[in-house]
């Protein structure tokens, strides 16, 4: 059976002092299970709309729902165990003056069964855990997380925010801070958990090759209006060229 | 020499909750609270004018821990709902503070030589008893405070210090947690305050002044001389504390022997806040290191 997780019923985005709305008509569904890839050129709505639904934007109109609730009558609480945001800038997704496994304390949603089995269990647990994200995060539980590469943090961020599944899984170009090929194992390690975990996810990135290869429909925006939406076989058969064409 | 020690120590003593609460405020929330400087004096004026009154020592020494609390509710407050930031709200704090304690004492200075305190009764059998309890005392609130931070609220007043944009979006009060960390800051230094009035035997209006910077000054320090030492963050509540016991100490070590080569007490300011100066260089070059 499909769900519909997320709903955007007519949502727009004003800012006062600015001539258009960020947002504007944004008429759009997200199934569970979906991993949609938010296309769009520099300033066309991308960040405000991942901003929109883990509650950091209020809209100016329209509702967004999950399931049947309006997200933003929830509690932050309750949002943030249902909705989680990784962005490409470390100190939006981690402490980075506390060590790895405060950080791990704090951002597991979820860690009350696994502290019941003690600190030392925890830690052996942790330490195999993050092995697949990155083997170097390993054996620097007791290291400040600022003093981590860039690409050892976000794999981090990644591993905390996946470690008890959210519902929603949020993705503003967590991985173009990387060189290239750090960018690709971070991407693909993403997908692989996103379609593992059955996770529902939208990301936003300016790699083409990304969107191509990865996520299970398209949508691109233009200037705060969706400019174009691509599913099923139409995105599985998407070439390069028509999607420069379609999306920007 | 062993005089030296015996005033170091004794100094240090009434001074460690203060190192504490400044560990909180700087180490932990990270911010430089001025108010500290204020609620000392509360803390002492508090305690001193409520025990002249014909109180008893352990409800005045409560409402002291109190009345420091809700001066640092205050500053949390400034913060919050008057948009300034941590290091000016804590100024203007102890500013307003000038005039609250001037209320609350009557005037600049209460005796407190024939008044009751926490310690009398142990005092009066001999001083090694009268320091074991103030000892005590401090441990106690050491070891509250040690607990505290290591529990849940420990850490998230951890996450506060560092980053409260993600805190607030994991959905937490931050405010809440503001309240608490400024208050419980205050709290321990107003507790330094009430028990400095009664080891010297009075509360002064003007007994707060630089008490801020000479908690920061030691806790740098401190944290300089041990954090090489010590390798593993698992322990770092251990060493923080660790690290207030013994920079609250050295400082008054180096102060008491400027005081033993008769330096002019004039100058005496002047010296103490060069070296402090230079304590927080070495830090700061040490942390660029590192
Ligand atoms: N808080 C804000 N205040 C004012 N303007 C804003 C705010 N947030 C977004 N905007 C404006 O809205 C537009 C869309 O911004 P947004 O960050 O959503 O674009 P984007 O598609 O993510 O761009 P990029 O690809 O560069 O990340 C921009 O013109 C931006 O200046
Ligand atoms: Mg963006």
């Amino acid at each position: 059976m499909i769900t519909t997780l997320l709903t955007f019923k007519d949502i727009h985005l004003n800012y006062p002092a600015l001539e258009r709305p960020i947002l504007q008509k944004i008429n759009y569904s997200v199934q569970a299970g979906d991993f949609v890839i938010v296309l769009g050129a520099n300033g066309s709505g991308k960040s405000s709309l991942l901003k929109l639904i883990d509650g950091r934007y209020q809209p100016s109109q329209g509702q967004i729902l999950l399931e049947h609730k309006n997200i933003h009558r929830l509690s932050a609480k309750n949002r943030a165990h249902h909705i989680h945001t990784l962005t490409q800038s470390a100190q939006d997704n981690l402490f980075l003056n506390l060590t790895l496994f405060e950080n791990y304390q704090l951002l597991a949603r979820n860690p009350k069964e696994r502290k019941k089995k003690g600190l030392e269990a925890e830690i052996i647990f942790l330490k195999e855990y993050l092995k697949d994200f990155n083997p170097n995060l390993c054996d620097k539980l007791s290291m400040l997380v600022g003093r981590l590469s860039g690409g050892e943090q976000q794999a981090l961020a990644l591993a905390l925010a996946v470690l008890d599944p959210p519902a929603i899984l949020l993705l503003d170009e967590h991985t173009s801070a990387l060189d290239p090929k750090t960018a690709a194992h971070l991407m693909a390690l993403t997908a692989n958990i996103i379609a593992q975990k059955k996770i529902t996810a939208l990301l936003t990135t300016h790699n083409t090759q990304h969107a191509l290869n990865y996520g299970t429909r398209i949508l691109a925006l233009r200037e705060g209006e969706i400019l174009d939406c691509i599913e099923g076989k139409a995105k599985k058969e998407l070439d390069h060229a028509s999607l420069l064409e379609r999306c920007y | 020499m062993i005089g030296l020690f015996i005033a170091t120590l004794t100094q240090a003593l009434t001074l460690i909750p203060l190192a504490l609460g400044i560990n909180l405020s700087y180490t932990i929330l990270r911010a430089t609270d001025m108010t500290i400087d204020g609620s000392f004096v509360l803390g002492a004026g508090v305690f001193a004018q409520l025990v002249s009154l014909g109180v008893s020592p352990y409800l005045a020494f409560l409402a002291a821990m109190l009345a420091g609390a809700l001066a640092g509710a205050f500053t949390a407050f400034l913060q919050h709902k008057g948009k300034v930031d941590a290091l000016l709200a804590g100024i203007l704090s102890s500013f307003i503070l000038y005039s609250v304690n001037m209320a609350i004492m009557g005037r600049p200075n209460i005796n407190l030589l024939n008044s009751p305190s926490l310690f009398s009764t142990a005092f009066a059998q001999n001083n090694l008893m009268g320091w074991s309890a103030v000892c005590a005392l401090v441990l106690i609130l050491a070891l509250g405070f040690y607990a505290l931070l290591q529990s849940r609220l420990g850490l998230y007043l951890r996450a506060f210090g560092d980053n409260p944009k993600l805190l607030a979006r994991q959905g937490l009060n931050i405010e809440t947690l503001r309240t608490l960390g400024f208050g419980l800051n205050n709290l321990l230094a107003a507790a330094s305050g009430a028990i400095t009035a009664q080891i010297i035997g009075y509360a002064d209006i003007n007994m707060g002044v630089g008490m801020t910077l000479v908690g920061i000054g030691a806790i740098i320090l401190g944290q300089h001389l041990i954090l090489p030492c010590i390798k593993t963050h698992y322990l770092r509540t251990r060493t923080e504390l660790l690290s207030a016991f013994i920079g609250i100490a050295i400082y008054f070590f180096i102060l008491n022997g400027l005081l033993r080569f008769n330096i002019n007490p004039i100058y005496l300011k002047l010296m103490l806040g060069v070296l402090l100066a230079l304590f927080l260089r070495a830090a700061t070059q040490k942390a660029k290191l590192s």
